[in-house]
């Protein structure tokens, strides 16, 4: 008697994001089963992967990431290059220099940037904020319309801000609006009811429900992916079928594991081993609980999660 | 839950005679219920009630006992497919493989140098993982060297003869014998009995795999893990899920109901990045014993953070141990900061601290574990709980008397200036992110 | 003459001179001539987005214009009324487009004449947020320049957008205001028929953000009535041909408010006559219905989450106002749209600088709020309020609530210039930003003579208190017509849903009927919902269709069923946070009540912590369940089984606790006296033994019940 398990399959279904446009336009989403549940049911489309690039360039970076951009002196050719790193699907940029407390770059400083990356890519892209949510509020918006006709994803619309990003983003540019909540079922599906609300389409919302590295309080990251692809493939929540994007690059390259110098913690064998380590492990963490795009930095880690996808697929 | 407290409770004898070492008979019935107790404790069950119950309370995944003393791992006894639902239980264990044609004992002293405490759990690879590659005489020898290092053995060997020699060496180490397939597992289960150890069982095929396992079971030997490890990366997740989604599943398949091994060494051999990868999706799904390369900090660090966050109980969350921590170099004339001992509400406010880079000390009080609000709400973080652990712990060793407390009590502020004299009460902003500006503020101003 | 008279005999005058100004330009330019709006793919947006048809030359303008005409019926109905206005809308359209004949900018500096669609949605954004609240369409010459100018500065320093067609555009020209888009008075153009300007602006936003297909007339207008926030002030005199413009304006849902008194005739909500021009700011916005939201605090200390936990010494404090030696009070009161004028503050006695230095004094402050949802039983909630927002102010501190209150104030605050007016800015700021939801106007009165305090505190507040604390213990789950969820537990406890009525408040004890009542009102999102109770299965047990639904729902299927009134049969899960615990002891037939403060042992053989284990969580564990300390002497304690009577066990504090309330509830169902002297509690019987030596000693009626099980 052969092994009869029953099939995993749902009625219900993730919504289909397209990002970008022209040839290289990419869709997330769209799944009706579990994340890599192939057994199941075909998955469509395989989860993909963003390069991060700031608008700071690449002084803070890793010697890997240095070496991978070498000869790269504008952003405009770095972002080209993270375009065609081997395995990459989009580009993230994120506004660093925005930060208030940081380098606090200008508005139009931080826009050229916007145009001087979306001007050299033809790649999906996703421009992200410096996480001061007031600052952002204005960048994300500003963004939008610099980036008018490109079809972005505007990380992120927050509880705070919502309405100003997601009405610039959703409505008056026609980007993708990013929801942004942290590690909550319910926040996360509060936020998408009102973005809905505003008039934006679901299918031009995907949601980023929070992450942390492995080790930091990463279960409940887990459980709020589970939760949410529970609900939105097992309950038919409409509010919740929104793909999921998860920025990985930002947090695994910011705890200790990752951040300690080989003469801090000897034993602990060399700092960049350690921070590609945090970025694959939580990458493919997020991706194992339904993350539909992960984003990241490294091209050792590209490469590694983009032959994971592969193989699971 | 197949059985409610209360239906258990119907079948004991209701005496509170306390001889199964429950106080009444009511607890010991809700123990049973949530499968903290076997039902056998009981002394005054009727055969009827024992059998019924014995059936309707038995779990659907066994737990299965391997090593021996402080090398003793509890394996699989899963209830649930997700971890909100309910904790997982057996943490997934991880092995290093070795070969004969190895170094195999400097291959094993090399991980061993991984061995290290994260929020009160030692750190290692538990297991070792013996790869048998023809040679008998050489595999032994290889067993030989990797016992006794209180780890516990993974016999990978489905040569019956040579898996018989070398629990010859180690058999009193309670290994596991992975060597069970479709064409030895008569042999290998009488083996296996002989020793008493656990029997590891795989298959060209789930279904092959499957059938094994029911052959294995009808021969009354259920001591036993699945190898779930495919041909492929995407065959072998397929194997390890829908084995453990078909013994938890509402009518459970019990010959699903054993935990499995996931042999990384043989999917992405030499890659390690990739087998990080690989193990961080197996701890999440339904790995039980994940088979790396070798274990170094770069591998160690993720994976352990991944599987101590989770492996918790949905509902409790992790703690720190109450303490100074001292930040960028803190000395006793640091600024003194203190906030809860939620390990997330830690990590974010010690991580914060870091970033700003000023030497100080974070002060950690019991509070049950909750974060700010929620420890306040329930009165576990009080300007009395705070004050107490700051005179006992804190004036001893600190000479600073300025004390940052979370922006989120900052109704505390008053009831500690007055519990605490000579301290001065800065309140914190509501969010650790904006940690760092203002301590540059404070700084700025002359306050600190 | 009627209404319907003005507004077609305006919409014809203009229908005509459309007409003849199309057949001129085709005359001078034939009909292949192009004509658009410069910076738009919305053609020509009014007509496009009513009809779906873009119009590109004279040719089909021509056509267009045949269009608008079977718009001009004439039956003396709203209908046609309004379709009339949106024709001469159309009208002035075509009018504005001849204008750009050949000539991309027709209108000089200052004025913009049509907007380019970058404006629209850079505009959009903030409309949609609210940040900026309202859109004024200024029409006309006001009486003076002066009026002029201060109707404009109005409304730019609340934020809203302003534009001005005609002779506004001279008067605020002469008075030197600086206009542009940057300060957010855009002045449209001097033609009565360059208002479309600024109707093509909400029609664009209605297209843009409103996702509305060109040729959804109904949802474009549903669109702008509920979406976008404008409004009309056009000043006498109103010819026919404003009139009619006014009607289109109307039909979008925006309100006219003229001062015109002359053959004007007022439709309550759209066409308003205020004749005092300074009162066209607040007429208009209560019109629209339009909120302001107030960023800043305008007091002269700082304001902060950060001083809530301030204590004021007594050598530190300016002057003491105390409860408990004088009259003092706080109070909340709901009345009429019409009895409150927004932001009024009255003090009523001297102000702190006439109070003697440490002094104890008496003070009382009466918030009155108004709204079209405000309800009375939101009044406590906003009152529980008060203590947080005004121990943020730094230097005052606030203890207490109700008639039981103590504020005290600090020199330096009081140096700083913090006086009464202050006190009440704190309150309506607060208020209005908070409970926005509800609150349209608020107004504030300090009371600090000590006659109208203890007359008020006699007459007006300890009424209101009893009213309410009567209307609380009248309430049952039954005079009700809805209970609601609470999912705030969900982060840590997936699968719980606590189901809020009356008679059983939130398990955690923090969440009445009330308090999620309003919670839902002023976050309709958020974590309380309303349940439904019209499909009744089981009385006895609490059981209902609508309430099973609803746990279904918002436990994502985790539980299906469950009671009201039954630890029996599908009890309610519970979260963690529970107050206490409610379990079963089958020895006595009754159940014994441990709570989270004790740590001792049960006669269940398991102490709080055991059976938080097993009962938190979500899970349905039949025999037990967690709730709140008031529930114990809830009349539907366990109703199904009994209810209270069936209560053997309880640590002594909390029995003690809850004696009062218990034992009349006791009294009431049972005719029992001092029912808590028949329950155990861990001196009598430390043992995890059941009581039942003192249960048949002192007779407790649990024994002689049926089996719970």
């Amino acid at each position: 008697m052969p092994f009869n398990g029953k099939s995993g399959k749902f009625n219900a279904s993730i919504n289909t994001v397209e990002v970008g446009c022209g040839e290289k336009a990419m869709k997330i989403g769209g799944e009706n089963v579990f994340p890599f549940y192939t057994f199941d049911a075909p998955i469509e489309n395989a989860p993909k992967i963003g390069v991060m690039i700031t608008d700071l360039g690449l002084e803070n970076e890793p010697a890997g990431v240095k070496a991978y951009y070498e000869g790269c002196t504008t952003l405009g050719e770095i972002a080209k290059k993270a375009a065609e790193m081997p395995g990459a699907d989009f580009v993230c940029l994120k506004l660093e220099g925005g930060d208030p407390n940081g380098a606090n770059k200008s508005t139009e400083e931080c826009m050229a940037a916007v145009k001087e990356v979306v001007d050299a890519i033809d790649v999906p892209l996703v421009i992200s904020g410096c996480k001061n949510v007031a600052r952002d509020t204005e960048l994300l918006q500003k963004a939008a319309e610099v980036a008018q006709g490109k079809n972005v994803i505007i990380l992120a619309a927050r509880e705070e801000d919502y309405k100003t990003v997601a009405a610039a983003a959703g409505l008056a540019y026609n980007q993708k609006v990013g929801a942004e909540s942290a590690d909550d079922i319910n926040l996360a599906k509060q936020l998408n009811v009102l973005i809905s609300q505003l008039g934006v389409a679901p299918a031009n919302i995907v949601m980023d429900v929070g992450t942390a590295a492995v080790g930091y309080g990463f279960e409940y990251v887990v459980s709020t992916m589970d939760r949410v692809k529970a609900a939105a493939l097992g309950q038919n929540d409409t509010q919740l079928q929104m793909p999921m994007i998860t920025p990985v690059a930002d947090e695994a390259w910011n705890v200790k594991e990752a951040m300690a110098t080989e003469e801090d913690m000897p034993e602990w064998g060399p700092q960049e081993d350690r921070g590609i380590g945090m970025e694959v492990s939580t990458a493919a963490s997020v991706l194992a609980c339904g993350a539909n795009a992960v984003i990241l930095k490294h091209p050792a880690s590209v490469a590694t999660i983009s032959k994971m996808i592969n193989e699971l697929m | 839950m197949a059985l409610k407290g209360l239906d258990i409770f119907k079948m004991t004898p209701k005496t509170n005679c306390k001889e199964c070492g429950s106080p009444t008979c009511m607890a010991f019935a809700m123990k049973v219920a949530q499968g903290a107790v076997d039902i056998s404790k009981c002394p005054h069950m009727s055969e009827d009630a024992l059998a019924t119950l014995s059936e309707a309370t038995a779990p659907p995944m066994k737990t299965i006992k391997v090593g021996t003393g402080d090398a003793e791992y509890s394996l699989g006894g899963e209830t649930v497919l997700a971890r909100h639902e309910k904790t997982f239980v057996s943490k997934t264990r991880f092995a290093v493989n070795v070969t004969p044609d190895m170094d195999v004992e400097a291959a094993l002293a090399e991980s061993s140098k991984v061995d290290y405490d994260r929020i009160g759990e030692r750190m290692h690879a538990e297991m070792v993982y013996v790869e048998y590659t023809g040679d008998a005489a050489a595999y032994t020898e290889a067993v030989k060297k990797a016992s006794g290092k209180g780890k516990v053995l993974i016999l990978g060997c489905k040569d019956v003869e040579a898996a018989k020699a070398a629990l010859e060496v180690c058999k009193a180490e309670k290994p596991i014998l992975n060597g069970a397939d479709a064409s030895n597992y008569a042999e290998m289960v009488e083996v296996a009995k002989a020793a008493d150890v656990v029997l590891g069982v795989s298959g060209a095929s789930l279904d092959e795999l499957y059938d094994t396992t029911a052959a294995i079971e009808k021969l009354g030997y259920k001591n036993l893990v699945l190898d779930t490890t495919g041909a492929t990366v995407k065959e072998t997740f397929a194997n390890t899920v829908q084995i453990r989604r078909a013994c938890l599943a509402k009518n459970p398949d019990r010959t699903c109901g054993y935990p499995s091994i996931v042999n990384l060494s043989k999917l992405a051999a030499g890659d390690e990045n990739m087998q990080i990868a690989l193990a961080s999706v197996f701890v999440l799904k339904y790995g039980s014993i994940v088979v790396l390369d070798k274990m170094d900090y770069a591998t160690a660090l993720p994976l352990f953070g991944l599987r101590q966050n989770v492996f918790t109980d949905p509902q409790k969350p992790m703690k720190v141990e109450p303490g100074i921590y001292p930040i960028n170099g803190g000395d006793e004339n640091s600024l003194v900061l203190t906030t809860v001992d939620f390990a997330l509400t830690y990590f974010v406010v010690s991580g914060e601290l870091e970033r700003s880079g000023m030497p100080c000390n974070l002060v950690i009080s019991d509070a049950g574990g909750l974060s700010v609000l929620t420890a306040w709400a329930a009165g576990k973080l009080s300007s009395t709980s705070i004050a107490t652990f700051i005179q006992e712990n804190v004036e001893p060793k600190i000479k600073c008397r300025k004390l940052v407390i979370p922006g989120k009590v900052a109704v505390l502020k008053g009831d500690l200036e007055a519990k605490l004299p000579g301290w001065q009460i800065i309140v914190a902003p509501n969010e650790a992110v904006q940690l760092v500006k203002f301590l540059k503020d404070l700084k700025a101003n002359g306050e600190i | 003459m009627t209404l319907f008279d003005r507004v077609f005999s305006g919409n014809d005058a203009v229908y005509g001179l459309t007409e003849t100004a199309i057949d001129n330009a085709i005359a001078q330019y034939g009909e292949d001539q192009a004509i658009a709006f410069p910076h738009t793919a919305y053609s020509l947006p009014c007509y496009y987005a009513v009809t779906g048809t873009k119009v590109s030359n004279l040719g089909e303008l021509k056509a267009a214009l045949g269009v608008v005409k079977t718009l001009m019926t004439r039956e003396k109905r709203l209908n046609d009324a309004f379709m009339s206005g949106v024709a001469t809308a159309l009208c002035a359209e075509f009018i504005e487009v001849l204008k750009y004949i050949n000539n991309e900018t027709p209108y000089e500096e200052p004025c913009s004449g049509h907007l380019p669609d970058a404006t629209i949605r850079e505009l959009g954004v903030p409309l949609v947020t609210g940040d900026i609240p309202g859109v004024a369409v200024i029409l006309g010459a006001a009486p003076s320049k002066e009026e002029a100018v201060d109707l404009v500065k109005s409304y730019q320093a609340q934020g809203i957008l302003v534009t001005l067609v005609g002779g506004i555009i001279d008067q605020c020209q002469e008075a030197g205001l600086n206009m542009g888009g940057a300060v957010r008075i855009i002045p449209l153009g001097k033609d009565v028929t360059s208002v479309i300007h600024a109707v093509s602006v909400a029609i664009r936003a209605a297209l843009i953000f409103g996702n509305i297909t060109p040729g959804d007339a109904g949802n474009l207008m549903k669109y702008t009535f509920e979406r976008v926030p404008a409004f009309v002030n056009a000043f006498a005199p109103l010819d026919d041909v404003i009139v009619a413009c006014g009607a289109g304006a109307i039909a979008l849902g925006f309100p006219v408010i003229t001062n015109e008194t002359e053959n004007i005739f007022r439709v309550p909500k759209s066409l308003i006559v205020q004749e005092d021009v300074s009162k066209f700011n607040a007429t208009s916005l209560e019109a629209r219905d339009i909120k302001i939201k107030i960023t800043k605090i305008d007091i002269p200390v700082s304001f902060a989450s950060a001083f809530e936990g301030e204590i004021i010494r007594r050598g530190d404090m300016q002057v003491e106002f105390d409860g408990s030696r004088k009259d003092c009070f706080e109070l909340v009161c709901t009345k009429e749209l019409t009895e409150v004028e927004d932001h009024k503050f009255t003090l009523i006695g001297p102000d702190f600088d006439q109070m003697e230095v440490g002094s104890k004094q008496q003070i009382a402050y009466i918030v009155d709020v108004a709204g079209k949802s405000m309800q009375a039983d939101f009044e406590p909630v906003f009152e529980r309020k008060f203590h947080s927002y005004i121990n943020c102010i730094e230097g005052v501190m606030h203890t207490g609530q109700r008639d039981m209150i103590r504020i005290r104030i600090s020199k330096n605050t009081y140096e700083a210039g913090f006086r009464a007016k202050d006190l009440a800015e704190v309150l309506y700021v607060n208020i209005k930003n908070e409970f926005d939801a509800v609150v349209d106007k608020c107004a504030v009165t300090i009371i600090t003579d000590p006659d109208e305090c203890t007359k008020l505190r006699q007459e007006l507040a300890i009424p209101a208190y009893n009213r309410r604390d009567e209307r609380l213990t009248s309430m049952t789950d039954e005079s009700v017509p809805v209970y609601y969820s609470c999912i705030m537990c969900q982060a840590f406890s997936p699968s719980h849903v606590c189901v809020v009525t009356p008679e059983r408040l939130g398990l955690c004890g923090a969440v009445s009927w009330l308090d999620a009542k309003a919670t839902n009102e002023l976050d309709p999102q958020g974590p309380c919902q309303v349940i439904t109770k019209e499909r009744v299965i089981d009385e006895r047990l609490g059981r209902y269709e609508d309430v099973d639904e609803a746990v279904q729902k918002f436990s994502r299927g985790a539980v299906e069923h469950v009671t009201l009134y039954s630890i029996m049969e599908d009890p309610m899960t519970s979260c963690g946070c529970f107050e206490c615990i409610c379990g079963i002891e089958p020895f006595s037939n009754g159940v014994a009540i441990t709570n989270r403060e004790y740590t001792g042992m049960t006669p269940l053989g398991m102490t709080f912590g055991e059976l938080a284990s097993m009962t938190g969580g979500g899970v349905q564990t039949p025999g037990f369940m967690g709730h709140g300390k008031q529930f114990i002497s809830s009349k539907k304690f366990m109703k199904a089984e009994g209810g209270v009577e069936r209560i053997v066990w309880m640590p002594k504090e909390l029995k003690d606790q809850v004696a009062e309330k218990l034992n009349k509830t006791a009294k009431e169902l049972y005719d029992i006296d001092n029912f808590t002297d028949m329950i155990g509690h861990e001196t009598i019987a430390p043992d995890p033994e059941p009581p039942l030596a003192l249960l048949t000693e002192k007779g407790h009626p649990a024994l002689g019940l049926e089996p719970m099980m």
